[in-house]
């Protein structure tokens, strides 16, 4: 049923309708969200996926979106666009989603009635991406959609694509008139905000990272980039940020007086299984350090902010990279290891050696292991070294971040014969076991005084027993909210290389030490072991 | 006349048998361990094994063994509450024992079960303390929590507080759920609400919903108040703010005119009753939801009771309100039908006559599915189907469970709820 104004309502509609100023900011909030449990809700919206008909559609953005369209995150008007080179029907496109969730879904298979109202939503458009008359078509589509469905000119473009193209695309894109955001756009509505996705790696080093961030920054502004990570979708990584400032025990004594080494471990039992062509151009250093360990330090490390606001926690985590210093090749040689896996046994089965691996040049010098000494030279890390150690076959897969507090001031119990008691460590594990582990002495019961050091275990999984979501769920729905605090700013991304260049240099040039070899199933060479000792340290064994 | 904790009215052989479930509860359910029962127990035996249970043997495997991680150390537990449930009949004795086991991962950290006798001569004080894990998802983890059943008898009956203080974790929020209608002037009931955090009721089974509604809303004073009728609504109330998600369909919300709301009843309405909300047999109080939706809508907009339409006839009333800027018609109306639960919304219509343009807002139930439908602007309507089972009463729990002790927005509700109810009976006379 269709119910039609009454002539006097739609003459004052205009006059409304011009006082609308044309972002959304100045809309008052929906006052029936207040105290549901969704409290935040994407905005209509229509989500471009360029490279449509690729693995990455299939395996995690179709997923992403059923479930959180199941847990009813998404507004009605939602569209889906896929763009392609592949000859499709909408109907083929739609299949191909279909399939995707149902292989690869936490939710399969598909509900079909739920799917099929999500269906009529879903379009397919064909083209090449170097063609401009492609993108006027778009233009023209996505225009149609704002008119049909009622997505009020807001699209969110997702690069799922090499690299390569994403020059070509976003070129595209602007010339089309796609790129531009509200009242900055020349054609069409001038409604709406336009924002865009682009997968890491963010660049292979500082200078294609530059060139890279230049002509995404050539079309789009910063505030319209989202450079995915899906390792930041992590619930843990989330829980780090309430760990630390929402509770009032911990951070007084997250700094160089209490703290005296923070280890990083990222722990891999796989070896490179099918992606050997992949990971010999990459190494771990560039696959894990860059992105995943740096942004644990800096989330770990880094001042509360002024408010839990994209911005602002972005500037503090770029303010932790930024104490990184980069180092000289004899600093590298000093405080860097890397290793190459040989052959070995990883949870009880065989594993070959790096260099037997499919698409592995036979005298390749990838690292598939990296060690790091870091410091971070601000006002409340000086002094304390961070650890950062990944690698691939290693004994098992674990994520952990390790504080060792410094022991305690005086050895009163040396007296009763007690020697040194071990330093309390904190353990925050990310994966595969959520939780936090906390290492104290305590007094073994009895007569005399004997000291042991006991282990607290708390699992997040043992008291919130709910699924958790998918990361590639909650970021597409970050990026539809707009809210950037788990994308990688430029400008982090640049200050990654430019702390990783140095190393990569001169390890390039053996400057800085040579390529050491372990077995795999062993926790990396020797050499990794002695840049711990040399400090009186030791690495945990998580 | 709600039942009273202690009153005259159960007999010696029914209050046996409410026992006798409950003994037996969780002896179905393969996961659950008894470890400790006791006949003329007391409390200090009672909460001393309750200590001795997670002492140096972490969570307790099937045989009640210790549970240790996959590198040899036992589990620390995070409690997170207590849950004290009281039943004080068969029927409730029969929906604990479901709803407990349904409860599954989503769990109080430790259950205290009270079931208060005032006949037989037996022993004051019976107990059975039993421990409840689930697998839960992913990493191998299981979620365990442990379950005392108590029976106190005679007078230890009227002190009931005195028996469960002891045996609560300490320091953890303590919601207690009363399964079936409460007797809010019971001094019982009464300690036991001053106990907790938070009481837990379903407005559906007041026999008296304006009275129950209007006690509930002065009890959140003293203690945290929730109801899973409300619980019930929480997709309706989804579904409900999507419509105004999009910013140019939130500006019709000042202008709605009329909001209609059907629910279920189970059988015909009978012919004109004093009691004229006990339409449906089994359901003391279908119309809870529609009240609680309507006082949701009413208040979140800030709409004011302004004069009666049609008074309450057979289930169904009408109401105007005062909306910021347009008056508001409310028409609440029962559907007869045995394919939703009765009590459970069936439609809800959402017209805006405003000076922004005409539009209708509409939520359908149709089995278990929704239409969702938008005409508005004069665009295509825009459509869709949605799932829409009604929760079954251990998700609405465990639902409540996790929410906060306070909810503001319920509390608007319900006293709008009570004021709607109340408005649409004046008219009566």
């Amino acid at each position: 049923m269709t119910t039609r104004a009454p002539d006097s309502a739609t003459q004052t509609a205009p006059v409304e309708e011009a006082r609308t100023p044309p972002s959304t900011s100045g809309i008052r909030p929906n006052p029936l969200r207040e105290g549901l449990r969704l409290e935040r809700m994407a905005e209509p919206c229509t989500m471009v996926i360029c490279g449509a008909t690729g693995d990455l559609t299939e395996r995690k953005l179709a997923p992403a979106l059923y479930n959180t369209l199941l847990g009813g995150f998404l507004p009605p008007e939602f569209t889906v666009v896929g763009f392609a080179r592949r000859e499709l029907s909408d109907e083929e496109f739609r299949a191909h989603l279909r399939e995707g969730i149902n292989k690869h879904s936490r939710n399969k298979p598909v509900t079909e009635a739920i799917w099929d109202s999500f269906a009529r939503g879903i379009e397919y458009h064909r083209g090449d991406f170097d063609d401009p008359a492609a993108y006027v078509r778009l233009a023209k589509r996505l225009e149609r959609i704002d008119r049909d469905r009622g997505t009020a000119g807001n699209r969110l473009f997702y690069l799922a694509v090499p690299p390569s193209l994403y020059p070509e695309i976003v070129n595209q894109l602007d010339r089309a008139g796609l790129a531009a955001s509200g009242g900055r756009r020349r054609t069409g509505s001038t409604r709406g905000w336009t924002r865009v996705i682009v997968e890491k790696p963010f660049g292979y080093d500082l200078g294609s990272a530059r060139t890279l961030n230049h002509e995404l920054g050539e079309v789009f502004d910063e505030d319209q980039v989202f450079r995915i990570d899906h390792y930041l979708g992590k619930e843990t990584v989330q829980n780090l940020a309430v760990f630390r400032f929402g509770n009032g025990l911990f951070e007084p004594i997250w700094n160089r007086r209490y703290i005296d080494s923070v280890q990083i471990t990222v722990a891999e039992t796989v070896g490179v299984e099918g992606r050997g062509e992949f990971y010999d151009a990459t190494g771990a250093l560039r696959d894990i350090v860059q992105g995943h360990a740096l942004q644990l330090m800096a989330m770990f490390a880094m001042d509360p902010p002024v408010e839990f606001h994209a911005e602002d926690l972005r500037d503090e985590k770029l303010k932790v990279l930024r104490g990184v210093k980069p180092m000289s090749p004899a600093e590298v040689a000093a405080n860097t290891v890397r290793g190459q896996y040989v052959s070995g046994w990883v949870e009880g089965e065989k594993i070959a050696s790096y260099r037997d691996q499919p698409n592995v040049a036979p005298g390749s010098q990838t690292e598939t292991f990296a060690a790091l000494k870091l410091s971070i030279d601000s006002w409340r890390w000086a002094g304390v070294p961070f650890y950062i150690r990944t690698g691939k076959a290693l004994p098992s897969r674990v994520t952990e971040i390790a504080v060792t507090f410094k022991q305690a001031p005086l050895a009163l119990f040396a007296r009763a014969g007690v020697p040194q008691i071990d330093a309390n460590v904190l353990a925050i594990r990310v994966q595969p076991d959520e939780g936090i582990l906390l290492r104290f002495g305590a007094k073994v019961p009895g007569q005399g005084l004997q000291i042991r050091t006991v282990n607290m275990d708390f699992r997040y999984g043992s008291s919130f027993a709910v699924d958790s979501p998918d990361a590639y769920e909650t970021l597409l729905l970050d990026a539809m909210v707009g809210d950037a605090s788990l994308f990688t700013r430029d400008d982090e991304a640049e200050r990654a290389w430019e702390i990783l260049d140095p190393i990569l240099a001169a390890w390039k040039d053996e400057a800085g030490g040579p390529l050491h070899f372990y077995g795999a199933g062993t926790w990396g060479p020797p050499a990794a072991d002695e840049l711990l000792e040399r400090d009186g340290r030791a690495w945990r064994r998580p | 006349m709600a039942p009273a904790v202690t009153g005259a009215q159960p007999s010696a052989t029914r209050e046996q048998a409410v026992h006798r479930k409950l003994m037996s509860f969780g002896e179905a359910e393969s996961l659950a361990t008894p470890l400790w029962e006791e006949r003329d127990t007391s409390v200090r035996a009672i909460a001393s094994h309750l200590a001795s249970l997670w002492d140096a043997s972490g969570l307790p495997d099937e045989a009640g063994g210790a549970r240790v991680t996959e590198k040899g150390l036992p589990h620390a537990r995070a409690s997170v509450l207590n849950l004290i449930v009281t039943v004080v009949d068969g029927e409730a004795a029969d929906r604990v024992v479901r709803t407990m086991e349904g409860l599954g991962v989503r769990h109080p950290s430790r259950a205290i079960v009270l079931v208060p006798e005032q006949h037989g001569a037996a022993a004051p004080l019976d107990a059975r303390i039993s421990t409840h894990c689930h697998d839960a998802s992913g990493g191998g983890d299981r979620v365990c929590y442990e379950e005392v059943v108590l029976t106190v008898r005679g007078e230890a009956a009227e002190h009931l507080n005195g028996v469960v203080a002891p045996l609560l974790i300490h320091d953890l929020p303590t919601h207690i759920w009363w399964p079936g209608d409460p007797p809010f002037a019971d001094p019982v009931f009464d300690q036991l609400v001053e106990m907790g955090d938070r009481l837990l009721v379903d407005s559906a089974d007041f026999s008296d919903l304006l009275g129950g509604l209007r006690r509930l809303a002065s009890l959140r004073r003293r203690s945290g108040v929730g109801d899973l009728s409300w619980e019930r609504l929480a997709w309706w109330q989804e579904l409900t703010a999507q419509f105004f998600d999009a910013p140019r369909f939130r500006r019709y919300l000042p202008n709605l005119s009329r909001l209609r709301i059907r629910y279920a009843v189970a059988s015909p309405a009978s012919s004109r009753s004093d009691e004229a909300e006990e339409v449906a047999p089994g359901t003391p109080a279908p119309m809870a939801q529609p009240l609680l939706y309507a006082g949701w809508i009413a208040t979140r907009l800030g709409w004011r009771r302004h004069e009666t339409v049609e008074p309450l006839r057979d289930g169904a009333f009408a109401l105007r309100l005062e909306g910021r800027h347009e008056m508001v018609q409310l028409d609440v109306q029962p559907v007869v039908t045995d394919e939703v639960r009765p009590g459970d919304l069936i439609s809800v219509r959402l017209r805006s006559l405003g000076e922004t343009g005409a539009a209708e807002f509409i939520i359908d139930r149709e089995d278990d599915w929704g239409t969702v439908a938008t005409n508005a602007d004069g665009m295509t309507a825009l459509l869709r189907r949605v799932r829409m089972q009604s929760p079954r009463e251990h998700e609405l729990l465990s639902a409540q469970l996790t929410m906060d002790v306070v909810n503001p927005v319920y509390e608007d509700a319900l006293r709008a709820a009570a004021i709607l109810l109340a408005s649409s009976r004046e008219a009566e006379g």
